[in-house]
């Protein structure tokens, strides 16, 4: 039994056709796995319905052995922008999945300023979103998804709207977080250098079904350096030639 | 900046008397027509210091408050339920519009029947003047809640009422209060011609009274009394909707020891 399990997925929305079609997944403890295909594939989907916001018509979402029939406790979301709650400061906006269930005590509390201290935010703790960069807000959605110690996380192109330094940054950052916290991550992203930089495996969607995967074999931790060398770029050029030959 | 443009505003205002006073003065103009603002000034300050506008302000007062509170109330609730039930808004927006598309004053002598004369039948025509652009505002905001921002409230498991509470209404603070600012001046309006139909107190009737007896610098001092009060009241409005959306952040996730 696999920890995340994806079993045969299809799904369509009303008045549009099938845009998930017969998708098997499964995810280890830990392991990060990037959902990778041109835009109108159906990553986006996949995502939502492994996470329970969506239903599939056929086939089952299952984390640790239980089916998923909507969000659980164990899972973390994070948007392509930020969603960030323009009335609360950054640290209410990180303590927010905690405060919907209950008064905050000291240890949560704490435990938020740690997380931003961690992404390097611990000086705009009581600022209001609106103040901070679009890298400072790509931040604080990913302390505000790991806020709760979730064993799953869910990120649909966090950073795709991010320049290429902050963007790197980001990745590095992320990366130390979710090893050492030991959290699993399905990552949806277009870019296939952020794929293979952050992944353990990479699915590669086409039609809304998974065309072909590929195991990431860069050594942990990953460093800034290794985009440079052969293997990084002859990984990128696999995925490449597999996005070429599924168009 | 705004300093600036307060200054701007405020020489705008006193270029405007002056011109006024001195086409009156140079034109010799009936004080009947057309009094000059020193004329009104000195009845404004006359009918304060003898104590004679005190009585009639504090009535339009209480059915100003008392018709916004309950048009506000009703708006806001009334807003929030068509806003989350699809099938209430269908059923009931029709009827709401119909309310609003009669002309109030047809209805002014209509509530004299149903509720009398006096404060009653004024309150309620304010109320139904103020109902108006809260309920279409918080309406409005309900349903342009950013989708990323309820699919991250259902990601975290948030009721439906959390999700009201906690996201709908903060977001749509801004709207709301767009619509109370309106109100406010409106709840004005309603004030005033309540008792111009049915009311032997209040501003309202004072114009009324004035206009009997001929005394048009009575009426443009009424008339200035109601622009202050009015004036008054939005900037209070704005203070509070400041005071809300800078203390919202404070509330919604207080420590326990």
């Amino acid at each position: 039994m696999h920890f995340l399990q994806l079993d045969a997925l299809h799904f369509a929305y009303p008045h549009r056709g099938e845009v998930v079609r017969d998708v098997c997944m499964q995810l280890a403890p830990g392991e990060i796995r990037c959902l990778i295909g041109r835009s109108g594939c159906g990553k986006t989907t996949v995502l939502k319905l492994a996470a329970g916001l969506l239903t599939p018509q056929h086939g089952q979402v299952s984390l640790k052995g239980q089916a998923v029939q909507q969000p659980v406790p164990d899972m973390g979301f994070v948007f392509q922008s930020p969603t960030l709650l323009n009335w609360l400061s950054v640290l209410d906006n990180v303590l927010l999945p905690l405060s919907l269930h209950g008064a905050i005590n000291p240890e949560q509390r704490a435990y938020g300023e740690q997380l931003l201290a961690q992404m390097g935010l611990s000086n705009l703790c009581g600022d209001k979103p609106h103040r901070l960069s679009g890298g400072q807000q790509s931040r604080v959605a990913i302390a505000r998804a790991l806020v709760t110690r979730p064993s799953v996380l869910f990120m649909d192109e966090p950073f795709a709207a991010l320049d290429a330094i902050t963007r790197d940054e980001l990745q590095r950052d992320f990366l130390d977080l979710c090893q050492t916290q030991g959290t699993a991550v399905l990552f949806v992203t277009h870019d296939m250098a952020e794929a293979v930089y952050l992944a353990d495996h990479v699915s590669l969607m086409h039609a809304g079904g998974i065309q072909t995967s590929l195991a990431i074999d860069l050594p942990r931790p990953r460093q800034t350096a290794m985009r440079y060398t052969p293997a990084f770029n002859s990984l990128c050029e696999k995925l490449r030639l597999a996005m070429d030959a599924a168009a | 900046m705004m300093k600036r443009d307060t200054f701007l505003a405020t020489l705008l205002g006193l270029s405007c008397l002056v011109a006024w006073e001195g086409y009156v003065r140079l034109a010799h103009t009936s004080p009947l027509v057309l009094p000059a603002p020193s004329v009104i000034g000195q009845s404004l300050w006359q009918g304060l210091h003898n104590g004679y506008l005190w009585p009639h302000i504090v009535h339009t007062l209480t059915e100003v408050v008392l018709g916004l509170c309950l048009g506000a109330f009703l708006g806001f609730v009334g807003g929030i339920l068509l806003g989350e039930s699809a099938r209430w808004r269908g059923v009931l927006m029709p009827f709401v519009v119909i309310s609003q598309v009669v002309p109030k004053l047809a209805l002014a002598p209509l509530f004299i029947v149903w509720f009398g004369f006096g404060t009653l039948p004024t309150v309620v025509m304010t109320a139904l003047i103020c109902f108006f652009p809260l309920l279409e505002n918080t309406v409005t905001c309900m349903q342009h809640i950013n989708a990323n921002q309820l699919e991250l409230f259902r990601m975290l498991r948030a009721s439906r009422w959390q999700t009201l509470w906690r996201l709908k209404i903060p977001a749509g603070l801004a709207h709301i209060m767009a619509g109370f600012r309106v109100a406010v001046v409106l709840a004005w309006v309603g004030a005033v011609v309540g008792e111009f139909i049915g009311a032997s107190r209040g501003l309202g009737a004072l114009i009324i009274a004035a206009q009997g007896s001929m005394d048009t610098p009575l009426m443009f001092a009424v008339l200035t009394l109601i622009t202050v009060l009015g004036l008054t009241f939005y900037k209070l409005c704005d203070m509070l909707e400041q005071h809300w959306l800078n203390s919202s952040s404070d509330t919604s996730t207080r420590t326990t020891s």
